[in-house]
Parts: structure tokens; C-alpha cells; sequence
């Protein structure tokens, strides 16, 4: 549904995005992720028809991004991480507004406003003036401007930047919700945990390059071949184990902390393995106090990915 | 002392203004200006004339001395003006507000800040000025007195710009009400330091002056306090919101009313439904919500003044002397301030506020985009223009040498039209240009006044040049200006019937010509238009939809 080939954007030396290839399918929702400056923003608005490329071609529905823009505009319901809204607007007229710039005609614009109105909680802020709106809700009524036309593709730049934590969560399940409409969705933000859980496939990108790229479940398999164990003993000497730790098979590059008396290493097996190795402490005389799975967050994920540790 | 050598605001923003090399050139342009104008002016070794040097002095110091009042009065709201606004567009406004410093000391800041430079400039001035007093003729009381003026004109119009800038919350809406006090009081200033009656003179610029001014001070920088101590409620990121009802109920004089004709011509009522197929609705949001979205002060302030000052001069040009032609000038004058306030911005506010980029996505082609900005625009300004020709009207119906020649009202309204599409189009054409809505309307003002006023000076100047060149030739030169259209309509009455470059150019500019004047007025207006329309249409395709850098 949406594909960039050898997408490259420079601003006079400084090389904002360079030669970015994506493909994402249809239905998907594709995280795009990355700290800040990572050219996040430049890919999404080359795709939206806002900026011209140095070189590379998007393609949105078949349709060219440089050669047919607004056939590409017609399909795509776009939100920029950075906008404003009209002064002297009332919230439906500034959907209907929109609803007319995308031609509509008069009587499924009444119906759609209710609709996404509903569908974004605002429907009681209808006759409020919007540049009197929250932040958030401010928020919500730009995702509700993209969905007027009913675009197929919507590509979002980070929605949920500046939410509190339950609207986050909200947009969580708009974003679920809209895909079940069968929507493809591009989604940019620099938090994982935020798109982990619903998004089908992720990319990750750093310094204008895409460092990874695929479905979310691959990624994760990568990262679950990277736990880290930490084992904690009483004893007074912690590093006297560290051989059996240095033996064992499933054990990468493990380390003593005398200090904390902790044992650590990346840890590549599976359960039995795990409780095959404590066993082999405990028979050498261990007493262990505590045998852990250090929890990867997703940020840490991210950390290994911009380092190059995944890939 | 502490509030101008310790003060932040102060110091950040000296800073700034005068580390720009624009700062350092304008200076030395306009030194070299006035070293012209001296050296233009200095007598000659073979003049022999005694009192020569005199009356050169005495030139040279009126020059020096209206030429920097004039500056004094175009130049300190374009400076003071966007003080307090621009903070409010950089969405600062609410950190200043928060921050410990008192009111009064932002009010110093600013004021100082925009002044210290147009200061900076007048004094520039002050080496030729005493060249001057070394010709003689001139006391050095005077050249003091002039300063002094000069310093209290600047400091009054920086006051009533910073004053304007705390009320609005756009600059544009600041600097045309800050335009609209200061112009007649700078009129009214040179009118009384032209006398030649030297007690007047003196009793005005020393016992009159400086009191009055520093009684205005006080009162304005009172409600300037006043205003930053209490801000308005301003909604999420410190924007004014305006609820127009509420608004109403507190105005003080006119009262626009959407439903009612004439207000209803530039303020359509807003939508209760959805608009109808076939709506351009940029055109449709310009009209009924973005005019009075910063509140209806701006413009019943502008209502208001234009109507007080246009009884005057309906008495003076239409009643007692029967010279319409300058009350037209005056409309037209008041269409040059109002009319690039509606246009001006009206880009450059899109990418200010961040919503190009939601309308660049849309299925609106730039070109409808560029002709609903137009139209929006040229309909308010166009409506308000005309509100001053009612007093046109009721002239042509109750004065007899008018009745007598009624058709003469045509090509004043049509030079009327003519000069609304002119600045509209201008100022639509600078808002496509720049990136700054303050940058397009002074850009837009500066055009203007080259348009309007530039070609009688460059007429006189080639009236000296070129000697040999028969008059009713280089009185072309004048053809662009509406206003030498709206002065060379011929009026009988004033007895300036006949036709012929034997009437002084002053009396009827453009008499020489043999075609109806509103045809060239009418034909200029319209080719500049039509350029100023491509223009904002290519800059419009080629900045924003085709190079799309950095929308
Ligand atoms: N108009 C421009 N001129 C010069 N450089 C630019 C321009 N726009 C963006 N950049 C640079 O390109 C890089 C990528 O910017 P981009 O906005 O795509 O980052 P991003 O991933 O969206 O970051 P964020 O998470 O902060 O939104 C940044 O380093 C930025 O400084
Ligand atoms: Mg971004």
C-alpha cells in the first residue's frame, strides 16, 4: 500500500534522510520509530506531497508521490506532528471545512462530522471554538480532520506526542479501532511501548537511515536471543562461579560484580536450560538468592537497536 | 536608571535588532541621503547672492527637520507596533507575562528596544545639522527645539504603537489602528510647526508640547499597565479567545452587527449548517471566521477613527470648497493603510499558525487557494473603502456646482475600486513572498508608498534633470499614483476646467493627458494587479506545492 524507494533528502550538506526503502502491505499498522531529528518527519511529509525529495520515489496506492499528488492526497488522511488551527472556528466547522476542501458533497458531510465526531469522543465539544480546544482534544479533532474523506491510508505523525497517559491509552485502541476498518496506517513516534503492542510491523530509524525494519514479531525473536541473567549469591566470594557460568552453553560473555555479589550474562536458551544452569551453581555450593530474567524494556530494545547491537 | 541598564527584555532585544547588518546599512543609507541633500544644497562659490547661504540653511534645516518627522511617524510603529504582538505570535507572550518582571519593566523593554534605533538614526542626522548652523541663518536653540521635537514625536508614536500592540494580538491589526492615530497627529504637527509666526511657533514646541506629551504618556502607559497586568483570558497556548457576543456587550461605539446591511457586506454572519456544495471554503472560513477572530476592536477602532476624521474634511473638500478630489485622496489614503491589513497576512498567518501544511493536503489547488485569499480580502477592504463615500454621495446630491456635474462621480469610484484591487493584490503578492506576516505588511505599506506618493517626487526631481523635456511629458511619470488620478478629475467650480499642462501639476497632475483620466488609472491598477496575481501564484506553486522545502 505504501512503498518508498531509495527515498534521500538532503538540506544543503546535511543528509536528513538517506536512501530509505519501505514496504508496507495492506491493513498493516507500521511503527515508525526513532529519536529525535531521525528524519521521521521528513519521510512522513514526503509522503504526505509536502516536501520534495533530493531523489527516490514514494508510491501510495499505485498512485506516484512526486508525479500524482493529488491523487496521493486523495487516499491519505494525513496528521503533522506540528499544527495549528483556525482562529474564530467552531469544532464542526472546522471538519466541515475540511469535509469541503476534500469535496464532499453537503449531505454525507452531516452524516460523516457525527460520525467522527463519535468515533473521537467529541461529539459534546461540537460547538466549542477550537483554537479554545485542549492540547489533546486539539489532537483528536486533527486525527478526526483526516478521517472525513475516509482515506484508506492515514499516516500519522506522532498522535499521541503531548497526551496524558489515558488519552494515550485512547489512541491506543482509536488506532486499533481503525485498523479493523481495514485502514493502513503509518505511525511515527519516538516511544516504543507506545506502539509495540498494536502495531504490526516497525521500523526503526536513526540519523536518516532505516536500521530495522519488519514485522513485530521478528524483531522480537531477535531481542528474546538477548535476555540477560542475573543471578545474586551469598556466598563471600561471587566470582568462584563464574566458570560454570563461562561453560555452560546457552551463557555469552558473563561478568562478576563483587560489589552487589552479582553474576550477569546474556543468556541464549530456553526454560530447562535456565533451570539446568542454577542446578549446576547450587550442586558447586552456590546459595543463590536470587536467579533472574533482567527485563528488557522496549526502550532498552530501542537502545540496542540505534546502537547496532540488533539488526 | 535600573529599569533601562538592568532590564532583560531591554537588553535581549537591543541585542538582536541592532546586531543585524540590516541595522548597520540602513544607517549608512541614510547618512548618505543626508549628505546629499546637503551637498545639493550648499551654495554654490560663484553664488554671490547675499543671504544665499541663508536662505540655503534655512532649506536645508526644513528638510532635515520634516523629512524626520515624516520618518519619525512611518518608521516608529513598524518598529513599536509588533513589540507585544510578536511575542504573542512566537507564542511567548504567556512566558513574559509569567515571568517576575513587572509590567512596567516590559513596557520599558519594548518601548526602548524599538526606539533606541530610530533614535540612533535621528541623531545621525545631527552633523549636517549643524553644518547647516555653520551656514547661518539658523540659531542653535532651533536645531535643540527640533530635537527635541523629534524625540517626543518618537517617543509618543512608540508609546500609542506599544499601546496597540498590547491591545491586538495580531501586528498587522496593531500597526494599521497605531497608523491610523499617529498619521493625522503628524499631520497636525507639521500643519503647526509651518507657521510662520515665530511666538506661536515657540509657544506650541515649548510651553504646549512637552507637557501635553508627558500627561499622554502617562495615560497611555497606564493602560498599557493595565493591560499587562491583566491579560484577557487567553485559551491554551496564551491565543486570546474571543467570543464575539461577549465582546459586543463591552464595545464602546460602533457596534457591528453581521446581520445588518452595511456591516453584513464584509462580515457575512457565520454558519449555523454546513455550507452549501460548491463552497470555496477558504474563501467561505476567511469571510466569516478568520476577519473577527482576533475580536471586532481592531476593526471598529478603524471604523470609528476614519469616520471621526472624515467630517472634517467632507466639510473643508466637499461643502465649503468644491475640490473632491482630495476627500478622494483621503479614501484613498484609508484604503492604503486598511487594505493590505486583510491580505497581507493572509498567507504568511497560515504558515505562522501551521495549518498550510493541513491545507496543502487537501484537494485545494494553490490556485484556489490564492484567488479565495484575494477575493476575502479585497471584499472587506473594498466594503470599508466605501463606507467613507457615503460623504462622496451625499455632496453630489446637496452641492450645486456637484448636482451640475454628476457624472463625475463615476470615475471617482472607479479610481476607488481600482486603487482597493491594487493594494489587496499587493499585499497578497508580499504574503507569497516572505515568511513573516510583520516583514509582508511592511513590505506591502513600503510598495504602496512608492506607488502613491513616489511619483510626484520623482517627477520634481526630473522636472530639475531633464529641463529640455516638454512638461506634459514627464507628467506621465505621475500616471501611477491614484492619487494624481483622483486630484486631475476635472472639477468645475474650482476653476480648473480647462484642460492642458498649462494647470499647475499640484492643481490637476495629470491635466495634459487626452484620455479620460479613470481609463489610465483604471488600466494601470489592473495591469499591476494582474502581475501581482502572477507573481503570488507562481511564488505560491513554486515555494510551497512545487520546491515544498520547508512548508
Ligand atoms: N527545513 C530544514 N532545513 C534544514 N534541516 C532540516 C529541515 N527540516 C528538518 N531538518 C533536519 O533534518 C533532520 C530530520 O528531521 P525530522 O523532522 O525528520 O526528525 P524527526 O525524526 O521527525 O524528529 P522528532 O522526533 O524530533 O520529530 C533533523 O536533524 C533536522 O534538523
Ligand atoms: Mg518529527
Amino acid at each position: 500500500m505504501i512503498e518508498v524507494e531509495h527515498f534521500t533528502k538532503r538540506y544543503g550538506d546535511f543528509m536528513a534522510v538517506d536512501d530509505l526503502n519501505l514496504s508496507i502491505g495492506e491493513g498493516e499498522i507500521y511503527g515508525f520509530i526513532g529519536p529525535n531529528g531521525a528524519g521521521k518527519s521528513t519521510t512522513i511529509r514526503f509522503l504526505a506531497t509536502l516536501l520534495k525529495p533530493t531523489s527516490g520515489e514514494g508510491r501510495i496506492a499505485g498512485h506516484s508521490v512526486t508525479n500524482d499528488p493529488m491523487a496521493v492526497r486523495r487516499v491519505i488522511g494525513f496528521m503533522p506532528d506540528d499544527f495549528g488551527v483556525y482562529d474564530g472556528m467552531k469544532v464542526w466547522e472546522f471538519l466541515d471545512f475540511f469535509a469541503v476542501a476534500y469535496e464532499i458533497p453537503r449531505l454525507e458531510r452531516r452524516r460523516i462530522i457525527g460520525e467522527v465526531l463519535q468515533l473521537l469522543d467529541l461529539t459534546h465539544k461540537r460547538d466549542d471554538y477550537v483554537n479554545g480546544l485542549s492540547k489533546g482534544m486539539k489532537q483528536r479533532l486533527c486525527l478526526a480532520k483526516t478521517l472525513v474523506h475516509n482515506p484508506p491510508v492515514l499516516i500519522l505523525d506522532e498522535p499521541s506526542a503531548g497526551l496524558d497517559p489515558r488519552a494515550r491509552l485512547e489512541m491506543k485502541y482509536l488506532l486499533n479501532e481503525l485498523r479493523r476498518m481495514g485502514k493502513t496506517i503509518l505511525v511515527s513516534s519516538h516511544i516504543l511501548s507506545e506502539l509495540a503492542d498494536f502495531c504490526t510491523s516497525i521500523g526503526v530509524i536513526e540519523r536518516g537511515k532505516l536500521l530495522a525494519s519488519g514485522s513485530i514479531q521478528d524483531i522480537q525473536k531477535q531481542l528474546r536471543s538477548h535476555r540477560v541473567l542475573k543471578v545474586r549469591i551469598l556466598n563471600e566470594n561471587p566470582s568462584q562461579f563464574e566458570y560454570i557460568l563461562k561453560n555452560h552453553s546457552s551463557v555469552k560473555a558473563p561478568s562478576v560484580n563483587t560489589i552487589e555479589r552479582t553474576l550477569s550474562a546474556e543468556f541464549e536458551g530456553d526454560g530447562p536450560a535456565q533451570a539446568d544452569l542454577l542446578r549446576q551453581m547450587m550442586d558447586a555450593g552456590a546459595i543463590v538468592e536470587a536467579f533472574d530474567e533482567e527485563q528488557i524494556s522496549l526502550e532498552d530494545v530501542f537502545m540496542m537497536i540505534t546502537k547496532g547491537i540488533v539488526n | 536608571m535600573g529599569m533601562i541598564r538592568d532590564n532583560p527584555v531591554l537588553s535581549r532585544e537591543l541585542l538582536v535588532n541592532l546586531r543585524s547588518h540590516r541595522a548597520f546599512i540602513l544607517q549608512f543609507v541614510y547618512a548618505g541621503l543626508l549628505a546629499t541633500a546637503v551637498l545639493l544644497a550648499w551654495p554654490q562659490a560663484g553664488d554671490g547672492r547675499i543671504g544665499a547661504s541663508v536662505s540655503a540653511a534655512r532649506q536645508l534645516f526644513d528638510l532635515f527637520f520634516y523629512g524626520q518627522f515624516i520618518l519619525v511617524a512611518l518608521v516608529a510603529p513598524t518598529f513599536a507596533a509588533g513589540s507585544i504582538t510578536g511575542e504573542k505570535e512566537r507564542k511567548t507572550y504567556e512566558l513574559l507575562l509569567a515571568s517576575p518582571l513587572k509590567p512596567s519593566w516590559i513596557l520599558v523593554g519594548k518601548l526602548f528596544s524599538s526606539l533606541t534605533y530610530l533614535i540612533l538614526l535621528l541623531f545621525s542626522s545631527l552633523p549636517m545639522m549643524i553644518l547647516g548652523y555653520l551656514l547661518g541663518g539658523i540659531l542653535l536653540s532651533e536645531v535643540a527645539r527640533a530635537y527635541l521635537v523629534l524625540i517626543l514625536a518618537a517617543g509618543t508614536f512608540g508609546l500609542v504603537s506599544v499601546a496597540c500592540s498590547s491591545f491586538f494580538s495580531r501586528t498587522s491589526s496593531a500597526l494599521v489602528v497605531s497608523y491610523l492615530i499617529i498619521l493625522p497627529i503628524a499631520i497636525m504637527g507639521i500643519y503647526l510647526a509651518s507657521t510662520d509666526n515665530f511666538q506661536l511657533r515657540n509657544f506650541v514646541t515649548l510651553t504646549l508640547l512637552p507637557p501635553w506629551t508627558l500627561a499622554t504618556w502617562t495615560i497611555v502607559v497606564w493602560l498599557i499597565n493595565l493591560r499587562l497586568l491583566r491579560p484577557p483570558d487567553v485559551g491554551s497556548e496564551g491565543k486570546d479567545v474571543m467570543d464575539e457576543q461577549e465582546e459586543q456587550k463591552y464595545a464602546i461605539g460602533v457596534v457591528i452587527d453581521r446581520d445588518l446591511f452595511p456591516d453584513k457586506l464584509f462580515a457575512p454572519a457565520k454558519r449555523t449548517d454546513l455550507m452549501p456544495d460548491g463552497t470555496n471554503p477558504v474563501l467561505d472560513k476567511e469571510l466569516r471566521s478568520e476577519i473577527f477572530s482576533q475580536g471586532t476592536l481592531m476593526l471598529r477602532v478603524v471604523i470609528q477613527v476614519s469616520m471621526f476624521l472624515s467630517i472634517p474634511l467632507m466639510a473643508g473638500f466637499l461643502f465649503w470648497r468644491t475640490m473632491p478630489g482630495w476627500y478622494i485622496c483621503y479614501v484613498l489614503t484609508f484604503n492604503l493603510l486598511v487594505g493590505p491589513v486583510f491580505s497581507a497576512g493572509s498567507i504568511t498567518q497560515e504558515r505562522e499558525r501551521q495549518t498550510l501544511n493541513l491545507l496543502l493536503t487537501t484537494l485545494l489547488t494553490p490556485g484556489r487557494i490564492v484567488r479565495a485569499k484575494l477575493m476575502a480580502a479585497l471584499r472587506v477592504s473594498t466594503v470599508l473603502t466605501l463606507l467613507l463615500t457615503e460623504q462622496v454621495i451625499l455632496a453630489y446630491v446637496l452641492v450645486r456646482d456637484l448636482q451640475l456635474q454628476f457624472l463625475t462621480i463615476i470615475p471617482f469610484f472607479i479610481i476607488i475600486l481600482a486603487s482597493c484591487l491594487v493594494t489587496s493584490s499587493l499585499g497578497l503578492m508580499w504574503s507569497s513572498l516572505v515568511r513573516k506576516t510583520s516583514v509582508s505588511i511592511i513590505a506591502t505599506y513600503l510598495s504602496l508608498l512608492l506607488l502613491f506618493v513616489a511619483p510626484f517626487g520623482v517627477y520634481q526631481w526630473a522636472l530639475t534633470i531633464f529641463p529640455e523635456t516638454p512638461d506634459n511629458i514627464l507628467r506621465w511619470i505621475m500616471t501611477p499614483s491614484p492619487y494624481a488620478s483622483a486630484l486631475s478629475v476635472p472639477i468645475v467650480g474650482d476653476r480648473l476646467t480647462s484642460t492642458g499642462s498649462d494647470i499647475s501639476p499640484i492643481e490637476r497632475p495629470l491635466a495634459f493627458a487626452k484620455v479620460q483620466i479613470w481609463v489610465i488609472s483604471l488600466g494601470i491598477s489592473l495591469l499591476i494587479s494582474l502581475i501581482c496575481h502572477l507573481v503570488t501564484l507562481v511564488a505560491f506553486r513554486y515555494k510551497w506545492w512545487k520546491a515544498r522545502e520547508s512548508v
